[in-house]
């Protein structure tokens, strides 16, 4: 049976020459989660992604996929859709589908059955016979991702799963990997795009300079980064309310407010004082949980001194 | 090992299918053929044309050609050309002005003892006029000779060569053929060799550029991908050779029917096939492997064919020594290249159509290829594994030297290290 641990990373680090690429990083992926590793340019996200693949050793630390250090035979159950994406530019998309299914282990019917399938569903059956060169960007971009999980895999693992794709393709592509999840596999995606990450991923890993910056829940990692402020939307003398240190008025023309709140005071005081006074209406009321992408800018920003501590999840 | 496989299969289908493949397999020997029939017959035709010698006259001053008072009772060879006897050379003159006749010859009084004729013509003394005339002369003058010996006059021996150190036994025809198969051998297989790990170099190159390579080094061992791209690029180059042996037996069926009997003449002995074989299979794979490790290693396709046509020189470099080869086909230079895993090879082959090379050297020279090939195959699938994925970065010759030294590949993945604690474990 499988490990409820599909990838785990210990104390790993990987240095070039004088580059230190990945230092002491420690993560886990569960099955049945999507997991998303973020992190600026440089960062190391390759790195770990290669070394966690076997294409890179680390210098020091433990690597385990499904519960043991990486075999043939457990490359055989993960799929991995490099960073920079390609595919043999003259050879009919079937034929190559079913080249590298069966690479993974699949026998040929089996990869042709699945690859057919898969077009199928990605709306791609029609071209099955046209060489790579001859799809457009978005239609080689969803051949990838087919190969990618062709062979069923039981971990995926993706660059940038998202890049390249129209909004209708994007959501084919989410509906593909949730799945994955649900069915009790491992999906860690690296990726740029934030909102999807909060959309889609459970938990998350957010490297700076090879080291790790936050790891956890998106949700503990927001939280974490909660500012001691409500946003709000409404009419009213905002200044006036007790529990209100300062506003800070949002220039998105919405009329949005941000009320920074006194030492000793949260959010149910405000909410409390609000709804006692008559002269201040609210239309809209939250919690000022930044963005990941607002975190991702501050951890890069503040690289000098680390605001937080690494969150931990549960 | 089935991925390797899985490997050579792809590689040699989908390279069989390719555009440039079949016109290099097929058009190129069709096209060499057709230049070479076309150069031929010219020549052939040239040569061999009498059309404008239907009659050609004869002034015998000599008294020595034997012939009736009726000049077409004359012995005649070929049929096709007429001797017609005219008592001196100005009445001949006259008759090749008028166009009456194509060319005449005068036999001087001295002829029996000097053999001097001279021959005038309007045209160019082809060869094929030149042999009428002689044919002309030894059956007339011959003429009363016992038929039996002026047979032998004409054709005087049908001689068998024996080579005494291979024990072969050819026509003397045969001799050119026996010489030049080799070479050609030697041709097709550097072309062959050449262009196939060409195609492996090419193939390694844009795997990496376009990323598939990520994606087949985490599907299969670097060393199943390398040998199964020389397997299947192997079986491709085999192809090639058949298509180009069958184009070219063709060929030589259709010359033999021409008109050029050298051509027609050639043999190609089994034992060098068989050993040609063996000396093509080693080469090329070390080839093939030297090209893939020079192809996974440098970043430019352009800078990578460069390298490549240095590596196949080495591989010609016999060619330069072919007068060796003639002169002193046991000499030490010779042996030394039939030996030197890097040109034997190709100097195994030229070897073996001058003298009877000795078993003992090609067992060392077998054994010596194979080792290099296991030496060679250990290096590239190091290579391999370390500079696939340097992406845009050339390998200096120290960093090289660095990764043959170090750890084999899977024993890596479990290095202990010490409290390393994982934040958040569950």
């Amino acid at each position: 049976m499988t490990s409820p641990i599909a990838v785990s990373v210990e104390g790993v680090s990987k240095r070039y020459g004088d580059f230190q690429a990945v230092s002491d990083l420690s993560f886990q992926v569960a099955v049945g989660e999507i997991f998303a590793i973020l992190g600026p340019n440089g960062a190391g996200k390759s790195t770990t992604i290669r070394m966690i693949l076997d294409i890179l050793k680390p210098d020091s630390g433990r690597i385990a996929v499904f519960g043991a250090p990486i075999t043939d035979k457990a490359k055989d159950r993960i799929g991995y859709l490099p960073e920079e994406r390609g595919l043999y530019r003259n050879v009919p998309v079937l034929e190559m589908m079913v080249y590298l299914g069966t690479l993974k282990g699949m026998t040929r019917a089996a990869a042709k059955t699945a690859s057919m399938a898969l077009l199928e569903r990605l709306e791609l059956a029609e071209h099955h016979k046209k060489k790579v060169s001859e799809l457009s960007k978005g239609m080689q971009q969803k051949v990838q991702f087919a190969v990618t999980i062709l062979h069923d895999p039981d971990l995926i693992i993706i660059d940038e799963p998202f890049s390249g794709l129209d909004p209708v393709n994007t959501l084919v592509i989410k509906d593909l990997l949730l799945d994955f999840a649900r069915r009790d596999k491992a999906v860690m995606m690296s990726t740029h795009q934030m909102y999807q990450v909060e959309e889609m991923a459970g938990r998350m890993l957010m490297i700076d300079r090879g080291r790790l910056a936050l790891y956890g829940t998106v949700n503990e990692v927001r939280q974490e980064y909660a500012l001691p402020a409500v946003r709000v939307e409404g009419s009213g003398e905002w200044d006036s309310l007790r529990t209100v240190d300062h506003i800070e008025m949002s220039d998105n023309g919405r009329g949005e407010v941000t009320l920074y709140l006194k030492n000793g005071a949260d959010s149910d005081d405000l909410m409390a004082e609000i709804a006692a006074r008559s002269d201040v209406t609210v239309r809209r009321f939250e919690l000022a949980v930044p963005t990941l992408n607002e975190i991702f800018v501050d951890v890069v920003q503040n690289r000098a001194a680390p605001r937080k501590e690494a969150v931990t999840h549960e | 090992m089935n991925k390797l496989w899985l490997v050579a299969r792809y590689e040699l289908m989908s390279n069989l299918k390719k555009r440039a493949f079949l016109i290099a397999a097929i058009g190129g020997p069709i096209f060499m053929l057709l230049l070479m029939a076309v150069i031929v017959l010219v020549t052939v035709q040239t040569e061999t044309d009498l059309s404008g010698y239907a009659q050609i006259g004869v002034v015998d001053d000599s008294g020595a050609i034997v012939y009736t008072d009726d000049p077409t009772a004359t012995v005649q060879d070929p049929p096709a050309v007429m001797f017609v006897s005219y008592p001196d050379a100005d009445s001949a003159a006259a008759a090749l002005a008028a166009a009456q006749i194509g060319a005449y010859i005068v036999v001087p009084a001295d002829y029996v003892r000097t053999g001097a004729i001279n021959l005038f013509t309007s045209g160019n003394a082809s060869s094929a006029l030149t042999e009428t005339i002689e044919r002309y002369l030894i059956r007339n003058v011959g003429a009363d000779l016992d038929p039996d010996v002026l047979a032998r006059v004409i054709t005087p021996s049908a001689p068998m060569l024996r080579f005494l150190d291979s024990g072969r036994v050819v026509p003397i025809e045969a001799i050119l053929g026996l010489l030049l198969v080799p070479l050609l051998f030697v041709l097709l297989f550097l072309i062959t060799a050449q262009t196939t790990s060409g195609y492996l170099m090419s193939g390694v190159v844009e795997e990496k550029s376009n990323r598939v390579m990520e994606i087949l080094i985490t599907s299969l061992k670097p060393v199943e991908l390398l040998a199964g791209k020389i397997i299947g690029l192997g079986a491709l180059g085999l192809i090639q050779m058949v298509i180009w042996v069958v184009i070219a037996a063709f060929g030589a069926t259709f010359a033999a029917r021409g008109a050029s009997p050298f051509l027609s003449a050639i043999v190609l002995p089994t034992d060098l096939l068989i050993m040609g074989l063996v000396y093509f299979l080693l080469g090329y794979a070390f080839l093939s492997t030297m090209m893939a490790s020079v192809g996974v290693i440098i970043v430019a396709e352009q800078e990578a064919r460069q390298v490549a046509g240095l590596v196949s020189l080495v591989f010609a470099a016999p060619f330069f020594a072919i007068i060796a080869f003639f002169t002193d086909p046991n000499g030490g230079l010779v042996t030394f290249l039939s030996l030197f895993p890097l040109t034997s090879p190709t100097s195994m082959i030229m070897r073996m159509a001058f003298t009877a090379v000795p078993i003992a050297q090609h067992a060392i020279a077998i054994a010596l290829l194979i080792g290099l090939n296991i030496v060679i195959l250990w290096i590239g699938a190091r290579i391999f594994r370390f500079a696939l994925l340097m992406y845009g970065k050339k390998l200096s010759v120290r960093e090289i030297v660095g990764l043959l030294r170090r750890r084999p590949a899977n024993t890596l993945a479990s290095v202990p290290t010490s409290e390393t604690a994982i934040g958040g474990a569950r």
